[in-house]
């Protein structure tokens, strides 16, 4: 059988059908978020999200519950509190963003060893499987990604406002703290919801690479958040296909496309010719 | 008599427990421009971000427009839209996708929740006049992060004008400006104040600009501790005062600005 003999058969199966959804709402996601987050400097801060959410996902199996419905309110309690700990404390955002990871890192590795048994294995958690995901998952993907883009295109001009400068914001009315914090909530939500399809090690790709492309060819606010969400999207189902043409792991598979779609925005600022 | 745009009472406003202004009071009256001076840590951009609502204020009453500054430091939205900012410092941080003339555009309705389209040809016009009266409808197609710090500071006087106001804030905004590029400033503080009826109130370390463009000087360190005319708060004497007895201004040679 060819390999397009077999990616054939493999988009015939709903797994592979449920796995592109999935990963093409997942990337128009992360693009969609990280276009602010890049923006805002937040890119660590999604990284070291994805990094905490092992100890969610390893609460989640202590307790034996579904770590999925756990990694939610953890993830959003955990973005909340570090969020504190950043405005309270005088220490750089980096240093703190670092220390709070690492030990949630140590604490979930702790805690995995406890369990004698874990069905779904480290390996999934670490890189994600993205063709084990449901219906369930997909719709609720795509919730968020509905709710995610109505909350920016009303807040826009605040959203833009807080980026360049808190103070300026407040000053012409924006209610700084809400939206801050609506951003930083929803980030939470949207790392711990693509964890699963994902990965731990590579969620916080699918917040910046995309964005970060999509800066180096934008000269228009809408252009350069829809380019961030549209190659989020495109990348992750080319990266998906790859996978299954290639029988190789699909998160890594996806990651690799957005880089290459990266390289190819930096060859473009190369080719453009400087502002007068 | 002038209309009364602020009128500031007895304001104390703490940083980390600390009153870094206290007891405080002036008034700015309709169409005037008045500059607050002082040396550095006096407090200056502290009494600036408390009259925006930046800060929650200790004690003391302010009135905007007649309408008192709420408990929390919070304007009603009818007068925030009444009040334009400039900071002393804007950073744009690396390659910044939004254009001159979509910054400029943000100034036109920055607060509310909305569509980001709504107003559209109000706002391309708003956008075109504000870009002319700066100078600036040469750099509209521009990155915001591809500009000048001179360019940048005339894009974000452009921001603030691109619909009328009463009160315009300005944290020494005119440091790094060039001479002619401060002059120019100057001159469009002065037409929107005479021309629409705007109040200027600017923090500022260049004395001799305050002599030759302002109406009234608050000198303030912690306390006010002399306000009045140019010539009279910034004798010899005061700024001795104000800055310790080592002091000696240094004169620019300028054409005057008229106020």
């Amino acid at each position: 059988m060819s390999g397009l003999d077999a990616l054939q058969a493999a988009l015939a199966q709903p797994f592979m059908q449920r796995a592109l959804v999935g990963g093409l709402l997942t990337g128009c996601l992360g693009g969609l978020l990280g276009s602010f987050a890049v923006l805002r400097q937040l890119s660590f801060f999604s990284d070291a999200l994805g990094h905490s959410a092992l100890l969610g996902v390893s609460i989640g199996i202590l307790l034996n519950l579904n770590p999925t419905l756990v990694l939610i309110p953890f993830a959003v309690l955990f973005a909340l509190l570090v969020n504190q700990l950043v405005e309270r404390s005088r220490l750089p955002t980096d240093a703190l963003l670092n220390i709070v990871y690492s030990t949630s890192l140590a604490f979930a590795v702790v805690a995995l060893s406890l369990v004698e048994s874990y069905r779904g294995g480290i390996q999934q958690l670490l890189f994600g499987d993205i063709l084990g995901i449901s219906w369930w998952d997909v719709w609720l993907i795509a919730g968020l990604l509905c709710f995610a883009t109505g909350y920016l295109v009303i807040s826009l001009r605040a959203q833009v406002l807080l980026t360049l400068d808190e103070d300026l914001a407040g000053a012409f009315g924006v209610r700084v703290n809400l939206h801050r914090l609506a951003f930083i909530v929803l980030l939470a939500v949207v790392v711990a919801v693509s964890i699963k399809a994902v990965g731990v090690l590579l969620i916080s790709a699918f917040v910046v690479i995309p964005a970060c492309a999509s800066r180096l060819v934008s000269r228009r606010l809408p252009v350069y958040i829809a380019a961030a969400s549209l190659l989020g999207g495109f990348c992750a189902l080319l990266g998906l296909l790859g996978s299954g043409l290639t029988n190789l792991p699909s998160g890594p598979c996806v990651v690799i496309v957005q880089f290459l779609g990266f390289m190819v925005a930096l060859l473009l600022t190369r080719l453009r010719p400087a502002p007068a | 008599m002038a209309e009364l745009v602020l009128e500031v009472q007895g304001l104390r406003v703490h940083r980390d427990g600390v009153a870094v202004v206290d007891d405080v009071s002036f008034r700015l009256a309709a169409e005037s421009d008045t500059a607050l001076v002082g040396p550095n840590g006096a407090g200056k951009s502290t009494l600036v971000a408390a009259l925006l609502g930046l800060l929650p204020r200790q004690a003391g009453v302010v009135h905007l427009l007649g309408q008192p500054l709420g408990p929390q430091g919070q304007w009603p939205r009818a007068i925030r839209s009444q009040v334009a900012y400039l900071p002393q410092t804007l950073a744009v941080r690396g390659r910044f996708p939004l254009t001159v003339r979509d910054f400029v555009g943000l100034g036109f309705d920055p607060a509310g929740p909305g569509l980001p389209w709504r107003g559209g040809r109000r706002r391309r016009q708003a956008v075109d006049r504000a870009l002319e009266r700066t100078e600036s409808l040469a750099l509209a197609q521009r990155l915001i992060s591809e500009l000048s710090g001179g360019q940048w500071k005339r894009v974000q006087l452009a921001f603030c004008v691109v619909r009328p106001r009463r009160l315009l804030v300005l944290d020494e905004a005119q440091a790094g400006l060039d001479a002619p590029a401060s002059e120019q400033f100057q001159q469009l503080l002065l037409e929107l104040r005479r021309q629409e009826g705007w109040t200027v109130l600017q923090v500022s370390h260049d004395l001799d600009m305050v002599r030759r463009s302002c109406d009234q000087v608050l000198c303030l360190n912690r306390q006010l501790r002399c306000s009045g005319s140019p010539d009279h708060a910034l004798s010899p004497q005061r700024l001795a005062e104000l800055y310790g007895p080592g002091f000696v201004p240094y004169h620019h040679h300028h054409q005057p600005t008229p106020r």
